[in-house]
């Protein structure tokens, strides 16, 4: 039961990431104008940075899908959507009207106080799938243990017969 | 048969405990050369994709065409220049400078040039007003063949090709008529046909919009507007101090 939470957790926080990362490549100038407008990093990382939160986001997106290292990408995956909280939270707060960019766009957006909360508890909850996979990665259908096999052989075969749902630590 | 004594049963024993140990080693180190493989292909692949989006972004990249204003035809004596990436309209020596950032696919945009666009004109040849016109681009998803950086790329080629004059004929014209987001905006052919309506020569335009010669110039124009830390069009600053169309309205009675 638990692998199929795994699974559905995997799948519907790693589309999400996949689609708001594909609708973001096509302009990575914009990407940056974006992040430029939360008004929270300095100039000198802004243009890196939007140009590298794309990528990661379709990379940490399609890794999720497949359950190719779950644990690690889930952590990457958990604190992508914690700086994504605190940056909404924060533009807010200061009575910034930004559109978040979360699936492109970004910039000004007039409804944007009304759009804040729902921006928010959305990445809570993809936040809360993301923190399941790091406490409990295994899941169905994931490409890690044929991958990188079974934590069951690599653990003490004792074990493994007095508990056969050891976790996986991969 | 009398091999099985106890102690070659411990040795035996010993022995099968030795090979699964040296199994299980083998079988964590081949794991974690698996682990590293897929982690070091996985930062090869973010890494190289990032550095192909910032190749792809040519924010900053000098302009080989800069608009400039054809001079001559300012029948009407209200003279124009461009100044960085401002379009700046008017007399120098007028008392009051109104900047004005816009999108040439932005509904607020058409709506405050429906509202304020003729007492704004007014104000500018009556050598009241300096009108400073910041022309970007971020709206080009808004339709669906990339009217916003077409259309401003257009009105620079009439800036450029015609003057001022034709310029701010073809500027509230495209508002006036503003395509709806969400559907094709003009063609080149449509927005040639309107600059020529507004005093350009078909002959010295055609080729400027159909090579979107100032892409990058607009590129760097809009960039501009995101580090002065604008997000939205319309942006108004009258004498460099942020102001609404509220307060526009008011300078302008």
């Amino acid at each position: 039961m638990k692998d199929w939470i795994g699974l559905l957790a995997r799948l519907v926080t790693g589309s999400v990431w996949i689609v708001a990362g594909v609708l973001k490549l096509p302009d990575p100038s914009e990407s940056v104008r974006a992040v430029r407008a939360y008004d929270l990093l300095p100039e000198a990382v802004v243009p890196t940075v939007g140009h590298l939160l794309p990528v990661l986001e379709v990379v940490v997106g399609l890794l999720l899908v497949l359950g190719v290292l779950t644990r690690p990408v889930a952590v990457v995956s958990s604190l992508l959507f914690v700086a994504f909280i605190v940056g909404i939270s924060s533009a807010w707060a200061r009575g910034l009207q930004i559109d978040c960019g979360c699936f492109g766009g970004g910039g000004y957006d007039a409804d944007a106080t009304s759009t804040y909360p729902w921006e928010i508890a959305r990445d809570a909850g993809l936040l809360a799938l993301s923190a399941w996979l790091v406490v409990r990665p295994r899941s169905r259908w994931a490409l890690d243990p044929v991958l990188f096999g079974s934590s069951h052989t690599t653990d003490s075969a004792e074990t493994n017969e007095r508990n056969p749902h050891v976790e996986e630590h991969a | 048969m009398s091999k099985n004594t106890p102690e070659r049963r411990e040795a035996r024993k010993q022995r099968a405990a030795e090979a699964l140990r040296q199994k299980q080693a083998e079988e964590r180190r081949r794991r974690l050369v698996t682990i590293g493989a897929v982690v070091a292909a996985v930062v090869v692949i973010v890494g190289g994709l990032t550095w192909w989006q910032s190749t792809r972004d040519t924010t900053g990249e000098a302009a080989d065409v800069v608009p400039s204003v054809a001079a001559g035809a300012e029948a009407d004596g209200t003279p124009g220049e461009i100044d960085g990436y401002g379009i700046v309209i008017g007399q120098a020596d007028a008392p009051t400078t109104v900047t004005i950032y816009e999108d040439l696919q932005c509904p607020a945009c058409a709506n405050l040039e429906a509202q304020l666009g003729e007492p704004l004109a007014a104000a500018v040849d009556a050598g009241d007003v300096r009108l400073d016109y910041r022309m970007i681009s971020f709206l080009d998803r808004a339709s669906t063949n990339e009217y916003s950086s077409r259309a401003l790329n257009a009105a620079l080629a009439v800036l450029d090709t015609a003057g001022v004059d034709a310029f701010r004929a073809f500027h509230d014209d495209l508002y006036a008529n503003q395509p709806e987001e969400g559907g094709p905006g003009f063609e080149d052919d449509e927005l040639i046909d309107r600059a020529v309506a507004a005093g350009a020569t078909e002959s010295e335009i055609r080729p400027q919009v159909e090579d979107k010669v100032y892409e990058q110039w607009i590129e760097n124009a809009t960039d501009e507007m995101s580090q002065a830390g604008y997000n939205s069009t319309p942006t108004i600053l009258i004498d460099g101090e942020d102001a609404d169309a509220q307060q526009l309205a008011e300078l302008l009675q």
